[in-house]
């Protein structure tokens, strides 16, 4: 199947919003400019094998030589430069040119065969002042030029002492650039607008998790521990992007899809749903799925666009032998639609939603790795759990494990943090439970050594 | 006694999101006690081969560093006859926050940068000081012949 084809089918089949769909690129439109190019520069008598050949020849004769005797080259950006200062929106303008010797009327190269210098010649000479435009760099006023040139001080030609710049006239080439140039204005800005749409519905999500996990509520108690388990799994899914030490890397839609399925059906086998009671809940978890399924979207419908767009600049070159996938990525960049989408909305989540239920990885003792219960804040404002302060300063470990200050020598009660102890209460009231015993335990070994576990079981 | 839940934690992780070229694996027996390997890293002499380590975690870890010795025979000036490690980090330098796997990327960090002004094989590091080329050739050919994968 042609991929013209597989495109349209994919727009239509997958689902996506209809004010997506109209802003994709536009395939078959841009295939059928590229046929309308292909006639015009056949009639000027460069069929793709000759322009290529041709192009070829002034590649190696580059390669061999200053770049400042090429024959003829294909500019794409008539205004190169300016792009910069209007922030990379400057319109294009692609330029097929050819420099022919003023006074002999001779092109400039005699690394081109016979033949295709003939035909040139032809194209400079006989047809020049009819069908072909012959534009004179003028040296000292730019102002007066013909309408379809360039102006010269801010343009990427080069004045060239001697030679005449012929330029081949085409029209459907910058029918094509301009085309293209503006759908990928519109797929920007269309992913901005989702951003927007999107950070409104996290905020409005997180505004509600918040009230449903409230602790200092008592219905919420059993909600708070589904909630946390349901984005502790979440977290540790990575969706969308990997966070471990050697995986950092954004994922394709495939790949990010397989894992959000896996992350439903793991909250699904630990009936994590089924225990969601109230209407409020499951219609704020729907909500949550929601985002996360439309941003995969997002990914795909980037995804595909790109597909479409580095197709159709392959077609181009292959129809025309003109040379442009390497260089128009230079010109425009492709808007990363979906990873900066991505990224923004995993932002947008961790601080809306996720935040509003703390992790408790985000309290745990660097020393035992349980939750930091009792909290001791140290001078250098590290904090570890009283337990393993008592064992560091019983070892004359004076020194901070974290950043080698010597804060663990001298603290004391004064730096149990009381703030937080009470923020560990709330919102961890089981792990603080778990660890009280466990400190209990193990102060009680200090004193009465191995046996007192024993005999504590036996009380 | 049980095992310390710190333990439990660093084991699980090590598991989880294996480190590259590192492999950690606790005895059924004894989960204080892991069989190790390292891939020597690219463009070291000990590039290619896979070298076996024992690591135990003492009692008071992580107050004292895990003990760490290599298995394999090895050609480096840090590293003994008997497989014994200097490293600052897994003797005076030690710290509570470090974890087995940020020790065993800093021996790993060690195979890619020996070091013969701090030597622990004395004769090793007075030829790698003498002759580095000649001393890098026995290290290829040492991993070659003891460290095979
Ligand atoms: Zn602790
Ligand atoms: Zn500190």
């Amino acid at each position: 199947m042609k991929f013209g084809h597989i495109f349209k089918e994919r727009l239509k089949s997958e689902g996506f919003p209809p004010e997506w769909v109209e802003s994709a690129i536009s395939y078959s439109q841009l295939k059928k400019c590229i046929n309308r190019l292909t006639n015009e520069l056949s009639e000027l008598g460069l069929d793709p094998q000759t322009l290529r050949q041709l192009l070829k020849k002034v590649e190696d004769f580059n390669a061999a030589n200053k770049d400042d005797d090429k024959p003829l080259e294909y500019l794409l950006a008539g205004q190169a430069g300016l792009g910069e200062q209007q922030g990379g929106t400057a319109p294009f303008h692609p330029m097929l040119l050819v420099y022919v010797n003023e006074t002999t009327g001779e092109l400039d190269s005699a690394h081109l065969n016979e033949e295709t210098r003939h035909k040139l010649q032809l194209l400079a000479i006989d047809t020049g002042l009819s069908d072909l435009r012959v534009v004179e760099l003028p040296d000292e006023e730019p102002d007066c030029l013909p309408s379809r040139t360039v102006n010269n001080s801010a343009g990427g030609l080069r004045r060239r002492p001697g030679y005449r710049t012929v330029e081949v006239p085409l029209t459907s080439d910058i029918e094509f650039f301009s085309t293209l140039a503006a759908e990928l204005v519109g797929l920007e800005e269309l992913q901005e607008r989702e951003q927007r749409r999107m950070r409104g519905e996290i905020e409005r999500l997180g505004k509600q998790i918040a009230r449903q996990t409230d602790p200092d509520r008592r219905a919420n108690k059993k909600l708070l521990a589904i909630w946390r388990q349901i984005f502790q799994i979440y977290v540790e899914s990575d969706i969308f992007f990997g966070t471990t030490e050697s995986d950092h890397s954004a994922r394709d839609s495939e790949a990010a899809v397989e894992r959000f399925e896996k992350f439903a059906s793991t909250i699904a086998s630990h009936h994590l749903v089924d225990q969601m009671k109230r209407e409020e809940n499951l219609r704020a978890l729907t909500a949550f799925m929601d985002i996360n399924r439309n941003l995969l979207q997002g990914l795909r419908f980037g995804e595909i666009n790109r597909i479409a767009m580095t197709k159709i600049l392959k077609k181009f070159d292959k129809q025309t032998a003109l040379g442009v996938k390497k260089t128009f990525p230079q010109r425009i960049e492709y808007p990363d639609f979906s990873q900066h989408l991505a990224r923004a909305v995993c932002a947008e989540v961790n601080t809306q939603i996720l935040s509003h239920v703390p992790r408790i990885d985000d309290y745990t003792c660097a020393m035992c790795m349980d939750i930091q219960w009792r909290p001791v804040r140290l001078r250098c404002q590290h904090v570890f759990c009283i337990r393993c302060l008592i064992v560091m300063q019983t070892n004359k470990q004076h020194f901070c494990p974290l950043c080698r200050e010597k804060t663990v020598f001298d603290a004391n009660a004064e730096n149990l943090d009381l703030e937080m102890a009470s923020f560990l209460k709330k919102w961890f009231p089981d792990e603080v439970k778990l660890k009280q015993r466990h400190n209990q335990l193990m102060a009680g070994k200090d004193e009465y050594g191995e046996v007192y576990q024993q005999k504590c079981c036996v009380m | 006694m049980a095992l310390p839940k710190r333990i439990i934690k660093e084991t699980e992780r090590l598991m989880a999101e294996p480190v590259k070229g590192i492999s950690a694996v606790p005895h059924e027996d004894n989960l204080r006690y892991f069989d190790v390997t390292i891939e020597g890293p690219e463009q070291s002499p000990y590039e290619g081969g896979v070298f076996k380590l024992e690591l135990f975690l003492p009692d008071d870890y992580p107050m004292t560093p895990p003990k760490i010795r290599f298995l394999t025979k090895i050609y480096h000036p840090n590293i003994d006859r008997l497989g014994r490690i200097c490293l600052d980090v897994l003797k005076g330098n030690w710290s509570p926050a470090l974890q087995i796997r940020t020790i065993l990327l800093s021996i790993q960090a060690l195979l890619g940068a020996p070091n013969p002004d701090d030597p622990l094989a004395n004769d090793v590091a007075q030829k790698w000081k003498e002759d580095q080329n000649a001393a890098i050739e026995t290290a290829r050919q040492w991993t070659r012949e003891h460290a095979k994968p």
